[in-house]
């Protein structure tokens, strides 16, 4: 009989910010401290969760200001970002290595976790005196999430499947943010087959 | 902060109590879902990682207490008796954390062998009750 600690398991990846909204800059939280519906959806499908750094609170503080993916884009922030990167690379390495399933669940419309979109606005800069949102989504990976997946394609893994839930994107639409997210789990949940059928190594 | 939701407070949570596939999590009553009692009492939380060495993420995640205990935060650690350090790998980041400045947190550490519900009751009742000083608290929360 096999025992069901070697069976393949399923691991999602969270942005630090989705179980502790106390990361967030300023004005930014949503929810008192877990992002329940992002744990409920990822739970119910029989995910673990394992919590990623918060980059930006490690480097500019819970006090920092709001800054766009141009102002985080720096040797000295992205030598922070590789740092924390090989601090959990060896976790999501030991995932990948024994045949886990494993998915990355960003933030969107972040600087630094962005996965789909992220924040942009080249002459942000100088006296923060900016009363309006008027900085741009586009769409790329914020960068932590290039640093995060830049150290995971060093040590030979596979890119990991990926979205991000809106919390950043301007307007915050919780309906919408599940039902992307979920349309996502399941889509996955569909290319797998039945359970049994899937070798789930990457 | 305008408009801002967060609470405040937050939590070091062992990785075999968010996790249902470790050995350790598996032998606690269903009725003891931590995550939920954390949730329902406002609290974030702060991952610790299974067993094993795991020097320097132990570093990174007393970076980020020591950020958030220097600027008006309550940040508590919840155990699990039985597990060694109570699965927050207490023999090493509490150095971590006092040479950051930072006293350990009140550590709450839950019995996996009594009535769950009890054990429910006893861990939201400690959540509920701590928090820093109301000047503390006046200092920082604006």
């Amino acid at each position: 009989m096999t025992h069901p600690e070697s069976l393949p398991r399923k691991v999602a990846l969270l942005a630090n910010c989705l179980m502790n909204q106390n990361a967030k800059v300023c004005e930014g939280a949503r929810y008192r401290g877990l992002v329940n519906p992002v744990v409920e959806a990822l739970r119910s499908r029989g995910y673990e969760l394992q919590q990623l750094p918060c980059p930006e609170l490690a480097f500019a503080g819970v006090r920092r200001w709001w800054a766009v993916y141009e102002q985080y884009d720096t040797p000295a922030y992205r030598a922070h970002c590789r740092r924390l990167a090989q601090a959990i690379a060896p976790l999501i390495e030991q995932h990948l290595r024994r045949g886990d399933e494993v998915i990355l669940i960003g933030l969107d419309g972040s600087p630094s976790t962005g996965v789909r979109f992220t924040s942009s606005k080249p002459d942000w800069g100088g006296r923060p005196n900016r009363p309006e949102d008027d900085w741009d989504i586009v769409p790329r990976r914020g960068v932590w999430i290039e640093e995060l997946e830049a150290e995971l394609a060093r040590r030979g893994l596979p890119p990991l499947p990926a979205t991000g839930w809106a919390l950043d994107m301007g307007r915050f639409d919780e309906a919408g943010s599940r039902r992307d997210l979920e349309q996502f789990l399941d889509s996955r949940e569909a290319a797998a087959g039945p359970p049994g059928d899937d070798p789930a190594a990457p | 902060m305008n408009g801002d939701a967060r609470g405040w407070r937050m939590a070091l949570v062992p990785d075999t109590l968010i996790n249902p596939r470790t050995l350790a999590r598996a032998a606690l009553p269903d009725a003891l879902e931590v995550l939920e009692v954390l949730e329902a009492s406002g609290y974030g939380v702060l991952q610790l990682p299974p067993a094993g060495k795991h020097g320097l993420l132990l570093a990174v995640i007393a970076d980020q207490v020591a950020e958030y205990a220097h600027h008006g935060y309550a940040v508590v650690a919840i155990g699990v008796r039985g597990e060694p350090g109570g699965g927050l790998h207490w023999r090493r980041l509490a150095p971590l954390l006092r040479h950051r400045g930072v006293a350990p947190p009140p550590r709450h550490l839950i019995r996996p062998d009594v009535d769950a519900a009890a054990e429910r009751q006893r861990l939201a009742g400690f959540l509920s009750g701590y928090d820093l000083p109301v000047e503390e608290q006046r200092r920082w929360r604006v």
